[in-house]
């Protein structure tokens, strides 16, 4: 339990020092709400179902902290542990490397409910979003997307061949999956052709999820995120496990 | 004495490719035991096996009774290694890097303790991406010997070192064997072998040519190179004709 607290708090520390984990995480959702908050303001509006455009953004901008945490955080700094021959030294010790591996999943699972805690926090101070959906359905919504992203992302960096290739993967499946999901941009706005080929894409069903559930609407609407959050995670969960543990990551 | 390394035939493989073949040696407590020969020999081959970190295709091994590969994590209470190109996270210091690995272990060595004698007290709070090739070295030493080893490993240790800071280390190696721990070191440098075996071992090919003293390698030498062999002759001058004998 000490390895794994002391490997935690060294890996907390970690993403706190470099300048992409927390900016993208914390900071820059921040300064979407404040930007876009203070063009649209949170009214209700026909053009968001009679919701607020915070009420509809804050959720996307948590699929968003989840993108960034689960497909740009986490699969970079495996991979970077991977080429550089890190998790072998670990190896190398009483405890493994799965304790450094379990560690640096935490703090990413940490991170990101951090940064979504924070994006409500400042949604309920600065516009008054309130949480109209049921707690624990939240919660569970989150726990599934954090789930596939994670998954995703773990599944990007076990199939890389270097750190390099995971970099080009993960940034672009990312960039791609942050303006076409409805993470950033709106789906109303989005053309038809957009909308079908956001269907493909594991984040847009988070944010319909998420957003589905943060407005307190039934859970049995969103029947087809749930199956394609769950199939994604048990899928690429179970096909990145075997790939971690055939190929050993020795270097 | 005691063997704290025991290898028997010993087979690694990549793919179709033999790396190491029927290998057998023994380190014995409390010496300091080389494995040289050039690369591609299966050096570090070898000791990634005898590590635990290679699945060997035959042969058996044992550290100090335990099978490294079956064993590992008990194994690595017991013994320290440093790991050839291994590199740690650019943003971590080197007092975090010692606090985090010192956590791996139930008693481990006082780590400030270590980082005095190693000359890197006044290091603790640079980060380990800006430390000296010859300070990462020492580095490496210092979180080897944290589980308080009853063996060491180190491959290529002074790989890429200057001579001031070699010396260092070597000097800093003959004094851990004096406090009773045995050591396998690789190394490609024939004056740190000559300054620090006990025994070596010389791999070609993936096989071992000789196993024993300095001393005994200058009189298989004398044997196996027949008229080449000259009095006076360097440990690299034999090395190299060895390797040579090999080669053409």
């Amino acid at each position: 339990m000490k390895a794994f607290y002391t490997s935690v708090k060294m890996e907390a520390k970690l993403f706190m020092r470099g300048f992409f984990g927390p900016f993208f995480a914390f900071i820059f959702p921040l300064m979407m709400l404040v930007l876009f908050g203070s063009i649209y303001g949170n009214e209700p509006s026909a053009f968001f179902g009679g919701h607020g455009a915070m009420d509809v953004s804050i959720p996307a901008y948590a699929a968003m902290v989840i993108g960034v945490c689960g497909l740009m955080s986490l699969p970079l700094s495996i991979s970077e542990y991977r080429d550089r021959k890190i998790y072998k030294r670990f190896d190398a010790t009483p405890v493994g490397k799965e304790r450094v591996l379990w560690a640096q999943l935490f703090v990413n699972i940490v991170a990101s409910i951090v940064g979504i805690m924070l994006l409500f926090l400042f949604g309920a101070i600065l516009y008054k979003v309130k949480l109209a959906g049921n707690m624990a359905a939240v919660f569970l919504a989150v726990i599934l997307s954090m789930a596939a992203i994670f998954s995703l992302g773990f599944f990007l960096a076990s199939v890389a061949r270097d750190a390099k290739v995971t970099n080009i993967l993960c940034y672009s499946l990312y960039f791609i999956m942050l303006f076409t999901s409805g993470a950033t941009i709106p789906k109303a706005l989005f053309s038809d052709s957009i909308v079908r080929f956001s269907k493909v894409l594991p984040l847009t069903y988070v944010v319909e999820l998420l957003q589905g559930t943060v407005a307190g609407e039934a859970v049995s609407g969103y029947w087809l995120s749930i199956v394609v959050l769950s199939g994604v995670s048990i899928v690429l969960g179970a096909v990145s496990f075997a790939i971690y543990k055939r190929k050993r990551w020795e270097g | 004495m005691e063997n704290v390394i025991a290898v028997k035939g010993l087979k690694v493989c990549y793919g179709d490719f033999i790396a190491v073949e029927d290998l057998s040696f023994e380190v014995r407590t409390g010496e300091i035991f080389v494995i040289i020969g050039p690369n591609g020999s299966g050096k570090s081959s070898a000791v990634e096996s005898i590590e635990g970190l290679r699945k060997c295709a035959a042969g058996d091994i044992r550290v100090l009774g335990l099978s490294p590969y079956e064993q590992r994590n008990e194994m690595y209470r017991h013994i320290g290694v440093q790991l050839q190109e291994v590199q740690y996270p650019d943003k971590m210091k080197v007092k975090e890097l010692c606090a985090l690995f010192a956590s791996f272990y139930e008693a481990p060595a006082d780590w400030q303790s270590l980082l005095q004698q190693l000359g890197l007290r006044r290091k603790g709070s640079s980060y380990v991406s800006k430390l000296s090739g010859g300070e990462k070295q020492r580095l490496s030493i210092l979180l080897a010997l944290l589980p308080g080893p009853e063996v060491l490993i180190l491959d290529e240790l002074t790989t890429g070192l200057d001579p001031e800071a070699r010396r260092m280390l070597w000097n800093h190696l003959k004094e851990v064997r004096a406090s009773g721990v045995s050591i396998l070191l690789v190394s490609h440098y024939m004056e740190e072998v000559a300054y620090l075996a006990d025994r070596l071992l010389f791999m070609r090919g993936g096989k071992a040519i000789f196993t024993g003293s300095v001393d005994q390698l200058h009189e298989y030498a004398q044997v196996e190179l027949r008229g080449q062999y000259q009095d006076g002759m360097s440990l690299e001058d034999i090395y190299l004709l060895l390797v040579a004998e090999c080669v053409y």
